[in-house]
């Protein structure tokens, strides 16, 4: 592999870094609740891409053994698309129960502006 | 109780709840309030009763591994994923299943449960904690540690028609969602470097070579993420938003054991994955977790006594005593995990028993605060009799519990002479257990002047359906009065000590630990050194009493106190309310910047 490609192999990383930092950027100056669920999704993000680059090459294929791959052939890890997929559907029931409470107080409060939500305000 | 027994009754621990759970949830329309209650409180009583069973089967014969779905490990190469339980692990479940028995008891009569989705969620949160307590899978302590989570945030919003209770939700799921998301990505980063996601054969892989950047920055990311639900400095800020607005049985589960589930998870990563390869940055990291413990103690010490609502200020006082729970697991020896292991059921005991008779002035008076609440106390004399001696027991008074944790506390300390971080403590300790001094005095007799400062509701929403209270139900009275006793017999009880020492021990043990998993080999507890109390720490014991008295009576009687002393506490007061400001966007960019001010400490200071 050439130098060009040694340092693409480390732009997943960089992605998921760049991913963490602006979605939690993005949380820091929301003003509205349905924002600041999207921008948790942006952290996730992060973990997906981190989980799925660790274990990836060109040349290897899904880790689904037929007659073109035949068991040994190269294939990436199924354990990190596993924990990922895991990780979508803890994702999932993070978001509904976001979205439902940002229902619930714009119902109560009328605004889903977290700066107007202020729970100690004296 | 042979092998396979013990083996079969491992996994059942999570997924009796689980099943309970998934069981009440379709019925919540037509299911009497009796009969979920029923289902919830046997449920708990057989998880904890399952729970003591494994730690007298693991105490004699060594620790249990269940392999889910039969997948055994081959040629000491774990493939499936493991439930590991040694002493530790099941002593924790037994006490968290006593815990929810204990909230379970409290709804009983009167309080208002919404269907019995209540008890649904309950079961969930109850098998999630015990999941996480007792498996030996990094990974599936992350999905555990998520579930607790999203049992949680729909627990603290379970007044769901109350603004204020769904913004603490919300504070709680940002911060708490994003803390998972850190572990995760602690966890691949280890994964890279291991290939494995068990336990034990993380640690064996990782004591092969020398840390490097890749290991210290996992080790940074999945203790910062513990943190976070662990409410340690600067990541506790959720904590007395979600404390102050959820229902009073989940202020006992929040308080009494999620937040020290959360720490014990930081232990236990570090002695089964980390201890033999961070050996050599075991000062640095010794330093940070003191560092940590010591201001989290303090921060949460003098917060606590700036409250002047019932529920944030024994939120503040959890705070304060997660750092000291930090200090202990930060001294990395046997002895002092005795001691945080000791401290965690000593506090659950006594602040879950505070929780609750928060909870009773609630529904008596329709307040918390501590101005509305001043000298009403006395119409329900045993409930701010139990508060009172709640506030002395907090404070360490023998023969209750926290007295014994404390002895055990200062002999590690004095270990490795570390006796001005003990004096740290011992302060921290008088002032937090002053302040909930303070309030008790001051709402049971309406001497002196109770804490003004402090964001506080004056008329609150009682928990209970029908009409006004005009008596406390004595189910809520039997609950406090229970955990109680039994923090006189912790605390009494020279076996009970000994026990928890033997088994910390063996908690510290990575050798232990990793021939049970893989080498299948599987010894009973090591015996372990034991110094029963003396009289001189009795004294200490007693004096830190006094000290807490004195500062409860120094606050109710301020204004006699020469002027001098309100600039020194002032502005720095004023910069800590400053920073708990409410809004989960300031919590984000706090925990953003301690992640990495750890990261950065860790990789670099300590390569």
């Amino acid at each position: 592999m050439n130098e060009w490609g040694q340092w693409t192999l480390f732009f997943p990383y960089a992605v998921a870094f760049w991913l963490f930092v602006i979605g939690c950027f993005g949380i820091t100056q929301s003003r509205n609740l349905i924002h600041t669920v999207l921008c948790l999704t942006v952290v996730q993000a992060s973990t997906y891409m981190l989980l799925l680059s660790i274990d990836f090459h060109a040349q290897a294929g899904a880790p689904i053994f037929g007659s073109t791959n035949p068991p040994g052939s190269p294939s990436v890890d199924p354990i990190l698309h596993a924990l990922t997929l895991t990780d979508i559907v803890v994702g999932a029931t993070v978001t509904a129960l976001m979205l439902a409470l940002t229902i619930q107080i714009h119902r109560r409060r009328g605004t889903i502006d977290p700066q107007r939500l202020r729970p100690m305000s004296e | 109780m042979n092998a396979s027994v013990a083996n079969a009754i491992t996994p059942l621990c999570a997924v009796v709840p689980l099943l309970a759970a998934a069981l009440i949830a379709p019925f919540t329309k037509h299911m009497p309030r009796w009969l979920s209650s029923c289902i919830a409180a046997g449920t708990s009583l057989a998880v904890c009763a399952m729970s003591v069973a494994l730690v007298f089967y693991t105490s004699a014969n060594g620790p249990v591994v269940h392999w889910m779905g039969g997948w055994l490990p081959r040629h000491t190469l774990a493939l499936g994923i493991s439930f590991t339980v040694d002493p530790i692990g099941a002593g924790l479940s037994a006490f968290i299943a006593l815990l929810v028995f204990a909230a379970t008891v409290y709804t009983w009569t009167k309080f208002d449960l919404v269907g019995t989705l209540f008890h649904s969620l309950l079961m969930a949160f109850l098998g999630s904690m015990c999941g996480y307590a007792l498996t030996g899978d990094v990974f599936n302590m992350f999905v555990w540690f998520e579930l607790m989570s999203a049992a949680a945030i729909a627990l603290t919003a379970h007044k769901i028609e109350e603004a204020q209770a769904i913004s603490g939700a919300i504070n709680l799921a940002i911060t708490n969602t994003i803390a998972g998301f850190i572990v995760l990505l602690g966890i691949g980063m280890i994964y890279a470097r291991t290939d494995a996601l068990n336990l034990a054969q993380i640690g064996e892989v990782l004591a092969q070579r020398p840390a490097d950047a890749l290991v210290l920055g996992g080790f940074a990311l999945i203790v910062a993420g513990y943190f976070v639900k662990g409410a340690v400095m600067p990541f506790h800020f959720w904590l007395d938003d979600a404390h102050a607005v959820a229902p009073t049985p989940i202020c006992i589960l929040f308080s009494g054991i999620m937040v020290q589930v959360a720490l014990y998870g930081v232990a236990r990563v570090y002695w089964t994955m980390f201890s033999a390869v961070l050996s050599p940055q075991a000062h640095e990291i010794k330093a940070l977790f003191l560092g940590l413990g010591i201001a989290t103690a303090l921060v949460g010490a003098i917060m606590a006594f700036a409250q002047r609502h019932l529920k944030r200020l024994l939120a503040f006082s959890t705070v304060s005593h997660s750092g000291m729970f930090v200090a202990a697991i930060g001294l990395f020896d046997a002895s002092a995990a005795a001691a945080a292991a000791l401290f965690v059921i000593a506090h659950g005991l006594i602040k879950s028993a505070l929780f609750v008779c928060a909870g009773n002035y609630l529904n008596r008076f329709r307040s918390l605060d501590e101005q509305v609440l001043g000298g009403k106390g006395r119409q329900a004399p045993l409930n701010s009799a139990l508060f009172i001696i709640g506030g002395v027991a907090l404070a360490g008074m023998p023969p209750f519990a926290i007295s014994a944790a404390k002895v055990l506390y200062d002999a590690a300390m004095k270990d490795h002479a570390l006796f001005s971080i003990a004096g740290f403590m011992a302060f921290a300790s008088a002032i937090d257990a002053g302040a909930v001094l303070r309030a008790g005095l001051h709402v049971t007799f309406g001497i002196g002047k109770g804490q003004i400062t402090g964001f506080s509701p004056r008329e609150e929403e009682p928990e209970c359906d029908g009409p006004r209270l005009e008596a406390t139900p004595w189910t809520m009275l039997a609950v406090p009065l229970a955990l109680l006793a039994i923090a006189i017999w912790v605390g009494m009880s020279g076996t009970f000590w000994h026990g928890i020492e033997r088994a910390a021990h063996a908690f510290v043990d990575r050798q232990y630990y990793f021939s049970a998993v893989l080498g299948n080999v599987h010894r009973a507890l090591p015996p372990a050194p034991w110094e029963p109390r003396t009289a001189q720490d009795i004294a200490i014991n007693l004096g830190v009493t006094a000290a807490a008295v004195i500062a409860a009576f120094a606050g109710l009687f301020r204004d006699h106190i020469p002027q001098m002393i309100a600039p020194i506490f002032g502005p720095p007061l004023k910069f800590l309310r400053g920073l708990h400001s409410g809004i989960f966007t300031d919590y984000v960019a706090y925990m953003v910047f301690g992640v990495a001010a750890y990261s950065t400490y860790l990789v670099i200071a300590a390569r």
